[in-house]
């Protein structure tokens, strides 16, 4: 007997999600009201279009006036609305040592939410970095209308490593440090005050059997708030490390999860508990104090993960990749609260947790809810037109017969 | 032809087996569980005999009876609004119930009066709603001959219940049932896709078989082998070869599978295929898109080589033709457009061959045949036969007929991997896991 699941999902709490996927769509999945609804689309943004594919995105998630990076293939950096999805800004990294080469695409985006070099609402700060190691602090101005949406930009540039590629970045919750590593990178953290190397990782000595495994980060996170000092890091030998800046140059705990490439980490608020998820889908939580595992996350996950989300406020985490399912994980039952199928290979996901409050408050982004309130309907109606398509197939054709043998009867009745 | 003779002479011997069919029946009877079943005859020729016999018996029979329907549909078709079927209701209420036999005769301005029930209320057929006015109204939308569900809404406090003669004993026949599958009764999937999904065609357009399919680059395949290969192998390998367009076998060698790919993608070939050996049986296929498709590992069962098969044909080397079906999923859909991505798009019709890959549960069937259009004159029945002498004008029939040439083997998808052949840092977009297997209905191809 093959095992079955025996609990229900249990239904979402109201959340609001974007998914970025590989032909360059945002697909807004809202699950709504106090009745626990399944999660559904309710708006795509853009054009499907394999040159637009988003490499990485990243939201200024915020009550007022929140912000969404989103870079894609073809090297452009767009500054999008999280509430209606308008282009706010758009703007294109130069980069210098390689123009236009095909390999050299953005690996990592960060908006900064804090204020620096004098940001205002009508701007914003975003770092990338691109998988030659080309970091980029770059000072955007959003234009009011969306016309000439070029906006004016200053950028500082500086390179991360020598050789090698950068697979992840990330910047800490202060925004005063950001780590970069990759395939045959160790990581290394740079403060971006100063654009300075303030750290570097050592790789692990050789095992006992005097083999070395080269280096090769997949996925990074800085663990706590409140502090830039401790990350973990996921290795394509499918190794978790955690590294203590203060402590010492190799990692202080390491283990192995499964036999696939670790492919996305991401932390919990509380400081100690981690989400791995790997190139064959399967998701675990960790506690990285001690690199015990708390339980895997099962739910017929068939596909390699490529980003993993934890909300701010609610005990959610969301996954996706390239199973092309966003799934919505329960972190303290560790059970699928629901998964809602998107249909392409998913990048990277983000949750946009102020949703409600900021409907609530303005009330000209009401008529927002509106639209996707009947965009919603419209999307019940294509399902069900989807369900009833056999029946109503048969119904017309059996009406159209009836009315063209009635037209015929008149025709007659008329000749 | 011969069928038709054998049928007519069935039919006379039917006649005279089911007398002692019957007779035995009936000595079965009054003989209770003594006599010989046909399971209990102990030698295996004769038990053989006589389950053959009740196996032609059951199938003249099931024979007759979709004549006997067919034929009574056309009657009744033909007879159109004339049938006169008898019905027969029973009214159940508190008080008792009573059988009504009503024909369609004493109809009155569309409205046919049934009968008064011992309370006085009445029971209308109208055309064919079914009205019962009194102590309950029973709107019954039952078409005759169709077996209606009835349901009563009370509204006094009499219930009242209504059966009706089966439709059987209307003269027409029962309606044909259609068969219960696992297929046609499988999980329903949301990821099935739909013809009118645009996304769907905007991501075929730039994934990485589009180059092939839209005919940018001919296929060209490299085919070659795990480390160790003998006997099957090799013999599987010269069938794959004669059925796929432009494929070229390399030996493996000693050679990783990653330098391979890198050497085919120097020399541009558009797909790998390995062909997996265990104890000298094939079991395993690894096709590898070019330069950087995904890697679909299938496992390889029932492998029947073109020499092992009977009265097999040699296949041309003409370009052949392509039948996928029952690839529905969006998965099913990018293993269907791999599959394709292997064989030219511009099939020779004059080759008349055909490859099909057809997939049912999940299993991927392959087969190749040559196929030909005859035209054969059929000799007309005899009973027409008479009418038409005059004539002497013999039907003709085109009809296909196929024969079979090159391997026949079953795939089985184990694992779609994003990228090419990667075991160790690979991605994977697919891989079957057992939490999966949460049902028999439930199919991912």
């Amino acid at each position: 007997m093959p095992r079955t699941t025996t609990v229900e999902s249990s239904g979402c709490p109201p959340l609001r999600a974007l998914t970025f996927d590989i032909l360059g769509l945002v697909k807004v999945v809202e699950a709504k009201g106090e009745q626990k609804e399944a999660p559904k689309v309710v708006e795509t943004w853009g054009e499907p279009d394999a040159s637009r594919c988003v490499l990485a995105a990243s939201l200024v998630d915020r009550e007022f006036d929140p912000l969404l990076g989103v870079a894609r293939k073809s090297g452009k950096i767009e500054v999008l609305s999280p509430v209606n999805g308008d282009v706010r800004a758009s703007i294109s990294i130069e980069s210098q040592n390689h123009p236009g080469s095909a390999d050299n695409s953005i690996v990592g985006l960060h908006l900064f939410k804090g204020e620096r070099l004098g940001s205002s609402s009508r701007s914003c700060n975003l770092l990338t970095c691109t998988s030659k190691g080309q970091a980029n602090m770059t000072y955007v101005k959003m234009s009011k209308s969306l016309e000439d949406s070029g906006g004016e930009s200053t950028q500082t540039m500086w390179n991360v490593c020598g050789s090698g590629s950068i697979l992840c970045s990330k910047v800490d919750a202060d925004e005063s440090y950001a780590l970069f590593g990759g395939k045959g990178v160790e990581v290394n953290i740079w403060d971006l005050n100063q654009c300075a190397k303030v750290w570097s990782a050592k790789s692990p000595a050789k095992n006992n059997l005097g083999i070395f495994t080269p280096t090769w980060f997949t996925s990074a996170t800085f663990l706590c708030k409140d502090d830039h000092r401790k990350f973990v890091a996921g290795t394509n030998s499918h190794q978790v490390r955690l590294y203590d800046i203060s402590a010492q140059r190799r990692p202080v705990v390491s283990f192995d999860f499964r036999e696939t490439p670790i492919k996305a980490v991401a932390e919990d608020v509380d400081g100690h508990t981690i989400y791995i998820g790997n190139g064959s889908g399967d998701l675990a939580s960790f506690d990285i104090r001690t690199g015990q595992l708390l339980g895997s996350f099962l739910g017929k996950c068939s596909g390699s993960i490529r980003s993993i989300v934890k909300h701010p406020e609610l005990p959610v985490i969301a996954s996706c990749g390239l199973d092309s399912y966003l799934r919505i994980w329960d972190v303290k039952s560790r059970q699928l609260l629901s998964a809602v199928f998107l249909k392409q290979h998913l990048n990277s996901v983000v949750f946009d947790s102020k949703f409600s409050t900021r409907e609530a408050q303005v009330p000209p982004q009401q008529q927002d809810t509106d639209e996707t309130l009947q965009t919603e309907e419209e999307e019940e109606k294509t399902v069900k037109r989807k369900k009833a398509s056999k029946e109503h197939s048969g119904s017309k054709k059996l009406k159209t017969k009836k009315k063209s043998k009635r037209s015929k009867g008149d025709s007659n009745d008329i000749a | 032809m011969g069928r038709k003779r054998n049928l007519s002479e069935d039919g006379g011997r039917e006649d005279e087996e089911e007398k002692p069919m019957k007779e035995r029946r009936v000595k079965e009877k009054q003989e209770g569980r003594e006599s010989m079943r046909p399971s209990m005859i102990k030698n295996k020729e004769k038990r053989a005999v006589v389950h053959a016999k009740l196996k032609q018996q059951k199938k003249v029979e099931k024979k007759k009876k979709v004549k006997a329907r067919e034929a009574a549909e056309k009657k009744a078709l033909e007879l159109g609004e004339e049938v006169k079927p008898l019905l027969k209701f029973t009214v159940f209420t508190d008080l008792g119930f009573r059988v009504f036999s009503v024909d369609f005769v004493n109809r009155h301005n569309g409205v046919v009066y049934l009968g008064e029930l011992i309370d006085g209320s009445m029971l209308f057929l109208f055309s064919l709603n079914i009205w019962f006015v009194g102590c309950s109204v029973l709107i019954l939308d039952c078409e005759v001959g169709h077996c209606g569900i009835f349901c009563a809404h009370n509204i006094s406090s009499h219930p009242a219940r209504l059966t009706m003669g089966s439709p059987w004993s209307l003269g027409k026949p029962p309606p044909k049932m259609v068969p219960r599958t696992i297929e046609n009764t499988r999980e329903s999937d949301e990821t099935v896709c739909l013809p009118d999904d645009e996304e769907l065609f905007a991501g075929n357009d730039v994934d990485e078989f589009s180059a092939v399919l839209k005919n940018e680059r001919s296929p060209k395949i490299l085919i070659t082998t795990s480390r160790y290969n003998s006997t099957r192998g090799p013999a599987f390998i010269s069938d794959l070869i004669s059925v796929i367009p432009n494929a070229h076998y390399y030996k493996r060698g000693t050679y990783d599978l990653k330098k391979i790919v890198q050497y085919a993608n120097e020399k541009e070939f558009t797909s790998v295929i390995v062909v997996h050996t265990n104890r000298r049986e094939p079991d395993a296929l690894l096709v590898i898109g070019l330069p950087d498709g995904p890697t679909a590992h299938f496992k390889l069962s029932k492998l029947m080589l073109r020499k092992d098969i009977k009265n097999h044909g040699k296949p041309t080397s003409h370009k052949p033709e392509l039948v996928l079906t029952n690839f529905t999923t969006r998965l099913g859909h990018r293993v269907g457009r791999m599959i394709q991505s292997l064989f030219p798009q511009d099939p020779e019709f004059r080759g008349r061959r055909v490859v099909t890959f057809h997939n049912q549960r999940d299993f991927i069937f392959f087969r190749h045949h040559r196929y030909i259009f005859e035209t054969k004159e059929s000799k007309q029945k005899e009973s027409k036969g008479k009418k038409s002498k005059d004539e002497k004008n013999p039907q003709e029939r085109t009809i296909a007929r196929l024969q079979e040439c090159g391997p026949r083997f079953t795939l089985k998808l184990i694992s779609l991997q994003h990228g090419t052949f990667d075991t160790k840092g690979g991605e994977y977009e697919w891989v079957h896991k057992p939490e999966m297997d949460t049902s028999r209905r439930r199919f991912f191809l």
